[in-house]
């Protein structure tokens, strides 16, 4: 037995030799002497690595007790990775954010840093309250944005015309009247349906028509959509999606990877307009033949709907921020303060072709079609983050794959709520 | 063997052996064992054994994968497993999958193995095109197929130049089509496995049966009736149970082709899509460690009762220690 007794022993070293790291790294949360911090991010090439490396060493420069390592992630990898380190206690000081139910759940397991007292007043005053509250959960702020990323149409300027349809569609009625058009010129909207959610944002946008905003909070809380006006929204999106406005076989067609993704469709003039984020542009200019940004781009606001609840001037759209890992040091809100600063907005705009969150910071962009995206942006009586986000990845998924079902005729309307009245038990 | 040496080493209270004590195998070949085997028996065990004990554990929580799990919930992950129409349907395409490989794979294989076991011209030539897609990474099957049966794609645009306009379909989408696409690309991949298999198995077939057979005026079909199937029996069934096991655990072509979500839509879901949809596409990492649980539990049922009735006499004397 003298074998077994080995491997117990062996077993109870490893254990404690794991607790022993769980339980170290609480100690570095005072500081005053030397501090070094860990920066995770997802930008791995080009200007935007180029961006964090400056702002990295500009920070380092100001604050000559700080060091900063930096690590560049790869988009996909990054979630994966994140979760482990912050499962594992070895999580990065400071970390991308992508909020909503993901954040929610950090949350409540004690990972991210309190830092409702940290932002400070110019920050506040830079970035603004609607903002700010995509970082917050219960009144308590977990990260700060960086960048707005509302969503709408984005559309080929040069095909609009070609079609005949001469000014942006401004109502639903307009809409289904310029896709006529645009499909007898052979030029469908892009979906690309076989990542769920670029199909499911046209449910998203629908609602955001269909049911107010106390609503769409509400359900947030609830998780359940027994509103007449989510089902409205679903029938309305069946509607529309039975006039067929899709690119032909849009159940297989992915939203941003290569020449034939909806992204690639509208990069390469096969298709009129994509509904997606202010993250479209950039995605479609890596796309084009000679990967410039696409010249005749376009941007207009999702389109009014009759009869609903929701404002019709209402916007739907995230925030990507930053988060501080609950142990990190003090230095850690410095940091996030400094990166909501006009200069590094400015920077971080260039550097991601992306609008910053920094008022003062917007007044650089140039680009016709992000200028439309503020505009819309600016005029909007509320801003609702995107609904599978809002209502956490659970419910998210379940909402997505239920729309996919609806526009593929599988399912139908009341299936989408069966969906997410199924998915809230499993979680 | 080790434990029982390790008895005969320390036994204070185990009487000595009938056999004569080894005296020559004490700290040495112990520290032998354990840094030959140890490292090989770690790795197993904490990326085997510890995820299996670790997923049958965190399916008795409502967990997102944040922090340690503390909402303990009992059997109700099994529970709703049992009751979710989605489970159901992926059980089914798998169940419909493990039977129609079988019967399509096996008999066309064994007839191509058959036709291939004779001398002709090009026979090396055409083995090899039927291996070649066994080879090939399923990322790569996926992705090229997924190319070619695209509605925009080369398979449509060839029939539609060759004037047969109406067999061009939307051969992923269609719920009512994709899981016989998906068959055909299982078939086309995995026939090439089977085809070498059974080609082994007839090398071991002694020529002078057939010979034997010829003298007595047997034709070619009825020696392959009466003397081949019967003597490639072991090697069917051990296919069979590879492929089985395979059928059963099918992901990767299924995720390549149809992607993280739109598998359950087309017809198309598995359980193991199923399980990564649920778990980690939704978050729910507790449940989906009970999908894992239920999935194995599936496989291991299915694996010990193929063994017990139908692998018996192959495997008799091999894995039952001679009793």
């Amino acid at each position: 037995m003298a074998l077994k007794r080995t491997l117990a022993v062996a077993a109870v070293l490893a254990l404690s030799a794991l607790g022993m790291t769980a339980c170290g790294g609480d100690d570095d949360s005072s500081s005053g002497g030397d501090v070094t911090m860990e920066l995770w991010q997802n930008s791995t090439t080009g200007p935007g690595k180029a961006f964090w490396e400056k702002t990295v060493a500009d920070f380092q420069n100001a604050h000559p007790n700080v060091k900063i390592k930096l690590s560049s992630i790869q988009n996909e990898d990054l979630d994966g990775k994140l979760q482990t380190a912050l499962n594992s206690g070895s999580a990065p000081d400071i970390f991308l954010q992508r909020g909503g139910g993901k954040m929610a759940a950090m949350v409540e397991a004690g990972q991210l840093k309190d830092i409702t007292d940290g932002i400070t007043a110019e920050s506040k005053q830079a970035v603004g309250e609607a903002a700010l509250k995509t970082g917050q959960v219960d009144g308590k702020a977990y990260a700060v944005p960086v960048s707005i990323l509302p969503g709408g149409l984005w559309y080929s300027q040069d095909l609009f015309k070609k079609a005949g349809v001469t000014t942006p569609p401004a109502t639903l009625d307009d809409l289904n009247a310029a896709v006529a058009k645009l499909k007898a010129a052979g030029t469908p909207i892009a979906l690309g349906a076989k990542d769920a959610w670029p199909a499911a944002h046209w449910f998203y946008f629908f609602a955001l028509r269909a049911c107010s905003q106390a609503t769409l909070d509400a359900t947030a809380k609830s998780k359940t959509f027994d509103d007449p006006c989510w089902t409205k929204a679903g029938e309305q999106l069946k509607a529309f999606s039975d006039t067929k406005p899709f690119n032909e076989g849009f159940l297989t067609t992915s939203a941003q990877q290569g020449a034939g993704s909806s992204a690639g469709l509208v990069a390469n003039h096969k298709a009129s307009m994509e509904l997606m984020g202010a993250w479209d542009p950039g995605v479609i200019a890596s796309l084009t033949k000679d990967t410039k940004p696409l010249p005749d781009l376009g941007f207009f606001p999702f389109p009014s709907v009759p009869g609903g609840q929701g404002d019709p001037a209402a916007v739907m759209g995230g925030t990507d921020g930053y988060s501080c890992a609950k142990d990190a040091p003090k230095e850690c809100t410095d940091f996030l303060n400094y990166i909501l600063t006009k200069d590094v907005q400015v920077g971080f705009y260039k550097g991601f072709n992306s609008l910053p969150v920094n008022k003062e910071a917007q007044a650089a962009v140039t680009e016709p079609y992000l200028k439309a995206v503020l505009d819309a942006y600016n005029k909007a009586p509320y801003v609702s983050q995107w609904l599978d986000t809002l209502y956490g990845q659970n419910v998210g998924n379940a909402l997505n794959v239920g729309v996919v079902n609806l526009l593929a005729g599988k399912g139908d309307v009341a299936g989408i709520i069966q969906a997410v009245n199924d998915a809230a038990k499993k979680g | 063997m080790v434990a029982d040496q390790v008895r005969a080493e320390g036994g204070v209270q185990t009487p000595p052996p009938a056999r004569p004590r080894r005296r020559g195998i004490g700290w040495a070949q112990r520290l032998e064992i354990l840094v030959l085997s140890g490292p090989a028996i770690l790795v197993f065990c904490t990326f085997v054994i510890l995820p299996v004990l670790l997923a049958g554990y965190y399916g008795f929580y409502k967990w997102k994968g944040f922090g340690p799990p503390t909402n303990f919930v009992g059997l109700e992950n099994y529970r709703t497993i049992l009751q979710d129409q989605a489970f159901r349907e992926a059980l089914e395409h798998n169940g419909l999958i493990v039977v129609l490989s079988l019967v399509l794979q096996g008999p066309i294989a064994i007839g191509l193995a058959m036709l291939l076991n004779r001398k002709m011209r090009g026979r090396s030539v055409i083995r090899v095109l039927i291996f070649v897609p066994y080879v090939i990474a399923e990322v790569i099957v996926g992705t090229a197929w997924a190319l070619l049966l695209q509605t925009n794609g080369a398979v449509n645009d060839v029939l539609k130049s060759i004037g047969l306009d109406w067999l061009a379909q939307d051969w992923l989408a269609n719920p009512k089509l994709a899981i016989w696409t998906l068959l055909l690309i299982l078939t086309w991949k995995y026939i090439g496995f089977a085809v070498i298999l059974f080609l082994a198995g007839m090398q071991n077939i002694p020529e002078e049966l057939a010979e034997a057979a010829a003298v007595d005026g047997a034709s070619f079909w009825q020696t392959q009736l009466r003397i081949t199937l019967p003597l490639l029996g072991p090697t069917i069934r051990i296919w069979g149970f590879l492929s089985i096991i395979g059928a059963l655990q099918l992901f990767d072509l299924v995720y390549i082709i149809w992607g993280q979500y739109v598998a359950s839509t087309a017809g198309t879901s598995t359980m193991v899509t199923y399980l990564v949809n649920e778990g980690r596409n939704a978050g729910n990492y507790g449940y989906g460690s009970a999908v894992a649980v239920v999935l194995f539990i599936i496989s291991m049922v299915i694996a010990l009762v193929y063994q017990r009735f139908v692998l018996r006499r192959d495997t008799d004397g091999a894995l039952t220690g001679g009793r």
